[in-house]
């Protein structure tokens, strides 16, 4: 994570040296954080320890309760929809990122390797431009299990309808693909960028050597793209385990619970099932570590592929 | 302390905003006191602003600004503006929400102004402002309007069926067999054959018309879907309505009648659950369904249906010998961090005079809590050529009663609604209701 | 945010970034290409039908869409929807027609996304950029440490933030306000922290390595160099954060009470369902979303060959 000369050992003097220079830079450095470090501190940082500090409380919306220890802890471990929301907020997750990346790294390639079209990016990126309220919203009409065009459109084909929404065990599958649709453009371009930094010279050398497209892919792309990908990775997922806007606008959490992802639970918690915050809380710091340990688990793996690559 | 803390936070957001700011700020000027009032039905605005500019006329000192959001959007808002003490001075107010507003006390009890200004709270409409009354026996809304379900028909399918309005309103039902509402329902039902449900053949796994649409809206009140029929047992939501402390879900009666009610999916009479994610408005508005359960705030978008003329007709007639619906009210609540409370109860006291509710009644949008002004309404709606008598039905020759109303009624919502879902989705019989039924008495015992 | 071409300052390795893309051989059409060319098409096909779906339905009259339900083109064509959404029906026609008679002042809620999404995004990517600076390029006691507490800032939770900075742009008097909706992402998102530095990183700025500046020095090098040199990772961070600021829903909700502070995402709510059980004015929203995705849209066709092409990454560390 630190800066490339960092890591290596350094002569005494030198370091010496160099530590005088960075004490000399610190004046500067701290004007620079400064403006984002208040930020930081004011509308991250203060509001997590409040929430932390919460999670230890019988607060509510409208009073600050009094201290009850792990009480709140202890309620989450034996509430059966708290697991269920785990569980389904992670099957979310996998479904949505997995589809998501793949199809982004094939979107990212193809327009990498096929054209310069900034037409076809332009329209990738489209459903980026939507909100998540009104994507929701949109999906419901055209997935609707008896007027939605996309079931008239496969029964005029042959096929049968499909329970988007409506279905149990395909509830969270609909919700992933709404999400897809909506942030594969913000995640191949993503993706895209990264591509970009591999030297054309590379794929002219694989052509010349009579390397198939497949070929090429498999061996200087994907190696080449690997660092991208998880910094991608690290921010998509973390966006996605906190999917709230399109269950709250086209399931409510139904088919009875099926799709009641944790935030959502989170959400209805504190603000409509008795405005409960202490035990909201300790929900939310639950799903902080949660997001803590992936990141560092993705940040480790990060490492170890730029070392295959030096 | 806080306070201060945050004001040092202030100042030196106000240094890095210096830098990189372009404002951009309000303004509200005029003299004299505003207050803001906070409703959720965009239909009902122009009815309110009537009413607003006639309250200015008689305080001139004081003006109203209303302010709307839609439904799913008004609670988080308004928790929020509580939270931050920021609220609406007046607000449209639910049964389903003031309790744990009232607990919390963020709205304020009005016995005292009542008494003071020796308002006449008998005039509205029998039982509309008991539900009104907190658990501690504190006044919490004076009611404004009144709703009651009943069922909105495709008048042609009907037609076609073979019936008249008059065989849909003397329509009786029990939890055993479903009795002739249950027929009419069958032999509303096509197939995509065009035989009906009745008939030898009917395809149920290829409904073409199902004869009875149900709502995706599962409640502990089962106002949109079962509500009708259970309300015709004897049998009640609590051992005590208000603030009973024990629900009657455990009931074998009332199971029954669950069973029977989502059991008509299984006999191809009504869609399963999923198959519509939208509620009997669209649902009658697709062609696809002949009669669903609405309430009587959707006349208006029933009627304005295009190509499908739609009648309303009242629940069946039950073992008990009555028809039934549930009977809601909604009312105005005073913020309790209002800065201007005279003011806001001034509104109020408005809002709950004829003076107001006959100015709604005129907008023919709901049918007010004044019985005097509901009939103004009635006859307004009458004017534009609807019949809307089905909801004052159960007033005249059956029975009306009032949602269930407990503490933590977000909690037992949660409960229930998970509960009767599963029954609809067949994942569990009515039975299961029984085990809901104990986790929901537990949260109320809490 | 800066117009400046890229410096001409020679990346270490790899082409140029600023160079035009080689020249593509003219390939043949290989199987391989071909089905390329289908699933890209098929994936536009996707991703573009929705957006028929809308123009079609913006297009349609509410009370003959439950009838018309799967019809592909508009059903009862009419633009009342447009009306409704541009705010130039009255209460009465937009009542008539399934909407909700609620004013709708669209250049005003337009003008109200504009400034807060350009407070957000000028602010936020430039206290941001500042920021990444200092982590990726400058050397300084505790670097680490703190740099690791913003990247920490990535994992909490929306709804943790959620009421403690409602309370605070309560306490600065700022509720109702456009700033108080901007407050909180204006000054730094851990995202833009985070991508920037992973960027600046990268490049080899080889003039300001030359220089060895401090002081005020720091600070020219930063506008004058990092920030021209950067510019296609600034100009994509900047048009991302301002499509994320233009389509925030739950803040500006807590936040804007009246028309005074009411952006087009909220104004969109006048569109939805008004009751528990009522229906959503269908065209009218799809007509409103439609115009307030079309700036988005210009926007990102203006920046777009500067974002998509010559990103210069060299590495992340």
């Amino acid at each position: 994570m630190s800066a490339e000369t960092s890591t290596r050992p350094a002569p005494p003097a030198r370091a010496a040296r160099r530590r005088s220079q960075e004490v000399r830079n610190l004046p500067a450095a701290l004007l620079f954080v400064l403006p984002a470090g208040v930020g930081f501190v004011v509308f991250f940082l203060w509001p997590t320890l409040r929430g932390i500090w919460l999670s230890f409380t019988d607060s509510t919306a409208f009073n600050t309760g009094g201290f009850v220890g792990l009480e709140n802890y202890q309620r989450m471990v034996a509430d059966p929809v708290f697991w269920n929301a785990f569980k389904v907020t992670i099957w979310y997750v996998l479904l949505n990122i997995g589809l998501q990346t793949v199809l982004a790294v094939v979107v990212a390639v193809l327009m990498h390797r096929l054209t310069q079209s900034m037409a076809i990016r332009g329209i990738i990126l489209t459903p980026y431009l939507v909100s998540n309220v009104v994507a929701a919203m949109l999906f419901l009409m055209l997935l609707d299990y008896q007027l939605g065009f996309v079931n008239e459109l496969a029964e005029t084909l042959g096929g049968d309808r499909i329970m988007f929404f409506g279905d149990q065990s395909l509830v969270i599958p609909t919700i992933a693909l709404v999400n897809v649709w909506r942030h594969l453009g913000y995640t191949a371009l993503l993706l895209f960028a990264g591509l970009q930094t591999i030297p054309e010279n590379l794929y002219e050398a694989g052509r010349v050597d009579g390397a198939s497209e497949v070929r090429m892919f498999r061996s200087i792309t994907m190696p080449l793209l690997r660092p991208y990908l998880g910094l991608v990775l690290i921010v998509t997922m973390i966006g996605s385990f906190q999917v709230f806007d399109t269950v709250s606008v086209a399931t409510q959490g139904g088919p009875a619970n099926a799709s009641n992802v944790i935030q959502y639970y989170i959400y209805q918690v504190a603000f409509s099932r008795g405005y409960d915050f202490g035990y909201a809380s300790a929900m939310s710091v639950a799903l902080l570590v949660v997001l803590a340990v992936i990141a560092v688990v993705q940040f480790r793996l990060t490492r170890a592929n730029q070392n295959d690559m030096a | 302390m806080r306070k201060s803390v945050h004001v040092a936070v202030a100042g030196s957001l106000v240094l890095a905003l210096g830098a990189c700011s372009s404002g951009g700020g309000s303004g509200s000027g005029g003299s004299g006191e505003e207050i803001s009032y906070w409703l959720w039905d965009s239909n009902q605005v122009p009815a309110y602003q009537a009413c607003a500019a006639a309250f200015s006329e008689e305080n001139p000192d004081v003006s109203v600004t209303i302010e709307q959001f839609a439904w799913d959007d008004y609670w988080t808002k308004l928790t929020a503006s509580f939270v931050g003490g920021s609220g609406p001075d007046v607000f449209v107010d639910h049964l389903s929400k003031y309790g744990e507003f009232a607990a919390q006390g963020q709205i304020v009890a009005l016995d005292e102004l009542v008494e003071k200004d020796s308002v006449d709270t008998t005039i509205y409409a029998e039982g509309l402002i008991d539900p009104w009354r907190y658990a501690d026996g504190s006044l919490y809304g004076l009611p404004k309007d009144w709703d009651t379900t009943a069922f909105f028909y495709n008048e042609a399918m009907v037609a076609d069926a073979g019936y008249t309005a008059d065989d849909l309103w003397s329509a009786d039902w029990n939890p055993e067999d479903g009795g002739t509402f249950e027929q009419i329902v069958a032999h509303l039902t096509v197939d995509a054959n065009g035989v009906r449900g009745d008939e030898a053949g009917f395809d149920k796994s290829n409904v073409a018309v199902y004869g009875l649409g149900i709502n995706p809206n599962f409640e502990e009140t089962g106002q949109m879907q079962w509500a009708n029929f259970t309300g015709s047992l004897d049998w009640d939501y609590l051992d005590e309505n208000p603030w009973g402390t024990r629900y009657n879900f455990d009931d074998p009666e009332f199971q029954k009648a669950v069973d029977w009610f989502y059991g008509l999916a299984d006999k191809g009479y009504a869609p399963a659950a999923g198959v519509f994610s939208e509620e009997t408005l669209t649902q009658v508005g697709s062609g696809k369904v002949a009669m669903g359960t609405n309430g009587s705030w959707a006349t208006g978008t029933f009627k304005a249906l295009e190509g499908i003329d739609v009648g309303i007709a009242p629940g069946p007639v039950g073992p008990t010998g009555d028809r039934a619906s549930v009977f809601n009210g909604v009312a105005d609540s005073i913020s309790a961090s209002s800065k201007k409370q005279d003011a806001a109860w001034e509104w109020v006291q408005f809002l709950g005079s004829s003076a107001c509710q006959d100015i709604v009644a005129e907008h023919a949008v709901v049918f007010p809590a004044i019985p005097e002004s509901a009939d103004k309404a009635l006859a307004a709606f009458e004017a534009k050529g609807w019949d809307v008598s089905a909801f004052f039905s159960y007033r005249e020759e059956g029975r009306t009663f009032l949602p269930p109303i407990t503490i933590r009624a977000g909690e037992v919502n949660a409960i229930a609604s998970v509960a009767f879902e599963d029954i609809a989705l067949g994942n569990k019989d009515a039975s299961s209701l029984t085990e809901a039924n104990e986790q929901i008495n537990a949260v109320l015992a809490d | 945010m800066t117009t400046t071409a890229p410096a001409p300052v020679a990346p270490p390795t790899g082409r140029t970034p600023t160079e035009p893309a080689p020249r593509r051989h003219r390939r043949r059409v290989t199987p391989g290409r071909m089905l390329g060319w289908v699933v890209l098409a098929l994936l536009m096909i996707v991703t573009i039908f929705p957006f028929y779906w809308m123009l079609r339905t913006a297009l349609s009259t509410n009370a003959a869409l439950p009838g018309g339900a799967a019809d592909p083109l508009p059903v009862g064509f009419s633009g009342e929807g447009f009306r409704r959404a541009l705010g130039l029906a009255t209460a009465q026609e937009s009542l008539a027609d399934g909407g909700s008679g609620a004013s709708m002042d669209f250049p005003r809620y337009l003008l109200n996304s504009v400034v807060v999404a350009t407070l957000v995004t000028v602010c936020q990517v430039f206290f941001s950029a500042m920021a990444a600076y200092a982590f990726a390029r400058l050397r300084w006691p505790g670097r680490d440490v703190v740099y690791a507490v913003f990247l920490a800032g990535l994992m909490v939770p929306t709804i943790f933030t959620l009421l403690p900075n409602f309370l605070l742009v309560r306490d600065l008097g700022l509720l109702d306000t456009l700033p108080g909706i901007a407050l909180p992402t204006m000054l730094m998102t851990p995202f833009a922290v985070f991508f920037l530095r992973q960027f600046f990183a990268g490049i080899s700025f080889e003039i300001e390595e030359a220089a060895k500046l401090d002081g005020a020095g720091r600070f020219r090098t930063f506008f004058t160099i990092v920030l021209p040199m950067a510019s296609p990772a600034v100009v994509t961070l900047a048009v991302l954060t301002y499509i994320t600021a233009w389509n925030d829903y739950l803040w500006p909700l807590l936040v804007s009470q009246s028309d005074d502070s009411r952006v087009l995402t909220l104004a969109l709510g006048i569109f939805r369902a008004q009751s528990p059980q009522a229906s959503p004015d269908w065209a009218g929203l799809m007509a409103a979303t439609l115009l307030a995705a079309l700036p988005m849209l210009l926007l990102f066709l203006a920046f777009a060959k500067r974002i998509v092409n010559s990103i210069g990454f060299t590495g992340i560390k």
